[in-house]
């Protein structure tokens, strides 16, 4: 019996080494051995619907799948003619005209007409879901022939061609979309049911198609045999959703990982010297800020303009960028440091204790004061939001103003305070809806983000004007001054303290060329070729 | 006649169970603050009053919570768990496109607890006070006791990472595709492609997340088998059994542990039920598209009818699961049967 017990005891182990030998590298699969590569990225998403798309990973595949009107090559928000040939704005910049290339076909072998531009447009609009309010400016698409698409706009709009870089305004093959449920009617909200096709398939012109999608675990990309344009040599792509960090740092070391999209100060500390892997740290425009409410209902003290530039005085901008990481910026002001007419970082000897005392002083707060800081759950690109509120806790106990950090869920009423203006005092942190410095203008009095810290258009009708300016302005130079006038603005006034622009880490497989930091679509995959 | 009346009486107990669970798990839920609005919309999206309104009434928030309870009952009688609000897909359809995933590993995982534990729990019982017993017993102890997010990264760290010995995350090696659904099990389906390496290869892929969620089950089962072997040890018919003069191993295997295995069977199911509810950290760590990655994501969205869904899941898990373990314990003990 003994026997018997331990060739029981064999005959499992032996099943599980000879499975573990299974799994081993040699082992002969059934995929081509073609260029493939494989990456991971850090979370699961809700669609891949380009109509509902607002989440990060997603545009990874849609840049690949679709194509737009305009795209940002490079990570300089300069958006440049993608599908389109020729735009004209209109004299008073109401009318935006475009003229499709020509020989633009989608993968079904269609060819891409103003119809389908004028139906995606729509769909999106129509939809009514997170993407909807890019086209808040667009009144009405004409297409006078199959190649003119005309935008009515309903005021002008200096970043319609940045909004139409965004792969929610990715051109969809119509006819497909329609056959599959899709509608670009004024009633799509409850008509339309493409979504559960375009989850796991794709109806663009891109360089790839999408092949399968497994919800929370992968999505396989494949070459697009009718592409119109230049492609690279990468035959496929293979993306594996990959939450913990430690796990895309393994993976990649181990080789069974050609580019992890979510490496951490840790994780790249740890394979730093790797033969054959290589990082790439940059800002995102993902950006981190103190808000204080100027009602001094809600931000008491806080809502003092002396106390927020002492509060300014105070804050380790050079500590905040130790505790968020290699590759984190300090905004001028309210612009990021990767948007077009930024004024670049703050001043690295900003800081000064002793003036932020003065100013405190000046205030009538020669002693200090305690307040409360409401801090959400969230993470901002994987940094704890409660982190960089102690950090900021650390730095203003040196003025004598002692934080008390309370933290609330993001559900569970700290989103709806933050909306409704009613938090005094809070770290927080801004996601860009779109590529263009006009996502930071509702930071400007009266705007979106200005109300939420009670900030409203009469305590500073002159900067609240600037928002319509700036909004309006087409000519780039012109809009520039305008952007400079605005951060100069709010460098050292206003209930906003932008601290950190968020890092990206990026490890990958130095066989691969092209590999970048891209905010508007996470890892442009179409710029990537195998050189090794 | 009388085992299908106690399954029938047992079908009805599940069904008024599942009931109470969805209207305590629905109130509950309703009960938090936020209706999953300013979780699934963005930022912009939330100012724009027209968005949120087709928003909450696409979803049906725009109702009173007393209405949408007797809704979202009515749809459950009728099999239908509602739209996840995260994923706008089908409920149902949701859970039965992860749960395979989980199913697979937690029945990996159980066979290993319940083979290594027993075994280790009877060799335990066996050299008693011996240092094979206490070295038994610290394994059970370190199984019960070890978080299992470390002790997932550990494994990682150690037999893929540095040793290499064992596949990385994931259900499958890249170069394979998902098999052909039939089963959602990936061991199996391959087996019914009649793919050998893709099987083996799905195999392998078991082993480390199932040997991180059996450790905890597993040092559970090695006590329970150890102390209830003992007991039995103990009792007069094992005493008479000796007397005859039957060896030690003999008279545990042969004796001792059909009655020892009751209570056993006990942990096992309740094991089982654990694993089938989804190890939300394993599952993130070892990239496995379960019922535990789906529960998180639903839970960060706020995703009300998913999270229901997943409650009512791991409900019905643990009464299946009890069920078979009562009708077992008939097979087992032949008193139970008679009672």
């Amino acid at each position: 019996m003994k026997k018997r017990l331990m060739a029981l005891a064999m005959a499992a182990m032996m099943a599980l080494g000879c499975a573990a030998c299974g799994g081993g590298a040699d082992t002969a699969s059934d995929a081509e051995a073609g260029n493939t590569v494989v990456v991971a990225i850090g979370g699961g998403f809700a669609t891949l619907d380009p109509g509902y798309v607002y989440e990060k990973y997603p545009t990874l595949a849609l840049n690949a799948c679709y194509e737009t009107l305009f795209k940002f090559f490079e990570n300089d928000g300069a958006p440049e003619p993608l599908l389109v040939d020729t735009y004209e704005f209109s004299e008073d910049a109401k009318t935006l005209t475009l003229t499709l290339k020509d020989g633009i076909v989608f993968a079904s072998g269609n060819p891409m007409t103003s119809a389908d531009v004028a139906f995606s447009i729509n769909r999106v609009k129509n939809l009514q879901s997170n993407p909807a309010f890019l086209a808040d400016t667009i009144a009405s698409i004409d297409t006078p022939d199959e190649k003119t698409v005309v935008l009515n706009l309903t005021q002008p709009d200096s970043a319609i061609t940045a909004k139409l870089c965004y792969p929610s305004f990715a051109i969809l093959d119509s006819e497909v979309v329609k056959e599959n449920g899709g509608t670009d009617a004024e009633d799509a909200a409850t008509t339309d049911t493409a979504q559960a096709y375009l989850d796991t398939a794709s109806a663009g012109s891109g360089m790839y198609i999408l092949t399968s999608y497994t919800p929370d675990a992968e999505f396989v990309l494949e070459k697009n045999p009718n592409y119109w344009g230049e492609s690279t040599n990468v035959d496929k792509y293979i993306v594996q959703i990959q939450p913990d960090a430690n796990t895309q740092m393994m993976t990649l070391a181990s080789g069974d990982l050609d580019v992890a999209m979510n490496m951490t100060d840790d994780t790249m500390a740890e394979i730093e010297g790797t033969e054959g892997i290589a990082m790439i740290n940059g800002a995102t425009n993902t950006v981190g800020f103190i808000m204080m409410n100027m009602d001094e209902t809600y931000g008491g003290p806080v809502s003092n303009p002396l106390v927020q530039q002492a509060i300014r005085k105070a804050v380790d901008y050079a500590g905040v960028k130790d505790l968020v990481g290699e590759g984190t910026a300090t905004p001028y002001s309210i612009i990021q440091t990767t948007f077009m007419g930024n004024k670049g970082e703050r001043a690295a000897d900003y800081t000064n204790i002793e003036e932020a005392k003065a100013l405190l002083a000046q205030a009538g707060y020669a002693d200090g004061f305690t307040v409360d800081m409401t801090v959400s759950d969230l993470d901002m690109e994987g940094i704890l939001l409660t982190d960089l509120a102690q950090k900021v806790a650390d730095d203003l106990a040196q003025i004598g103003i002692t934080v008390n950090i309370v933290t609330q869920a993001w559900g569970g009423g700290y989103g709806d305070a933050y909306r409704d203006g009613t938090l005094g005092f809070t770290v927080m942190y801004w996601g860009t809806d779109y590529n263009d410095p006009n996502v930071q203008l509702e930071f400007l009095p009266g705007a979106i983000v200005g109300l939420r810290a009670g900030w409203t258009a009469d305590m500073d009708p002159e900067l609240a004007a600037m928002y319509t300016a700036a909004m309006e302005e087409t000519d780039v130079d012109a809009r520039a001054a305008i952007l400079g006038q605005i951060q100069d603005a709010t460098y050292e006034n206003g209930p906003f303290i932008m601290i950190a622009q968020a890092p990206a880490h990026i490890g990958y497989n130095t066989r691969l060329e092209g590999v970048d930091i891209s905010d508007p679509y996470t890892l442009d995959v179409t710029k990537i070729n195998i050189v090794g | 006649m009388d085992t299908l009346k106690f399954i029938a009486k047992r079908l009805v107990y599940m069904i008024i169970m599942l009931l109470g669970v969805a209207t305590l798990v629905f109130f509950l839920t309703k009960a938090l603050p936020g209706d999953g609005t300013t979780a699934n919309l963005s930022q912009r999206a939330l100012s724009d009053p027209e968005i949120v309104a087709a928003y909450r009434a696409k979803h049906g928030l725009d109702k009173p919570v007393i209405v949408q309870y007797f809704i979202y009952m009515k749809n459950l009688l009728q099999l239908d768990l509602g739209t996840s609000i995260r994923t706008n897909k089908d409920v149902l359809g949701e859970l039965m496109r992860c749960f395979p995933a989980t199913i697979e590993l937690a029945l990996f995982a159980i066979v290993i607890a319940a083979v290594f534990g027993i075994l280790f729990g009877v060799i335990s019982a066996i050299k008693r006070n011996s240092i094979i017993d206490q070295i038994v017993r610290a394994i059970s102890v370190t199984g019960v006791s070890i978080p299992s997010f470390w002790f997932a990264l550990l494994v990682l760290f150690l037999l893929y990472y540095k040793l290499q010995l064992f596949p990385g995350p994931g259900r499958l090696s890249t170069g394979f595709a998902a098999p052909q659904t039939v089963t959602g099990l990936y061991v199996i389906d391959s087996l019914l492609e009649g793919n050998i390496p893709k099987a083996m290869d799905a195999l392998s892929h078991l082993i480390l997340p199932g040997l991180v969620l059996a450790s905890f089950t597993m040092g559970l089962i090695t006590r329970t088998t150890r102390s209830n072997v003992l007991d039995v040890m103990s009792t007069d018919y094992i005493r008479t059994a000796r007397a005859k003069g039957l060896s030690q191993t003999k008279l545990i295997l042969k004796h001792a542990l059909g009655n020892a295995l009751i209570p056993v069977l006990t942990v096992i199911g309740l094991g089982l039920g654990n694993l089938l509810g989804g190890m939300v950290l394993v599952e993130t760590i070892f990239n496995w598209p379960g019922v535990g990655q789906f529960a998180y994501e639903s839970v960060l969205a706020a995703d009300f009818p998913s999270i229901i869904g997943v409650s009512l899941l791991v409900a019905l898990n643990y009464m299946v699961i009890n069920t078979i373990i009562d009708i077992l314990y008939g097979i087992i003990d032949p008193r139970v049967r008679c009672n």
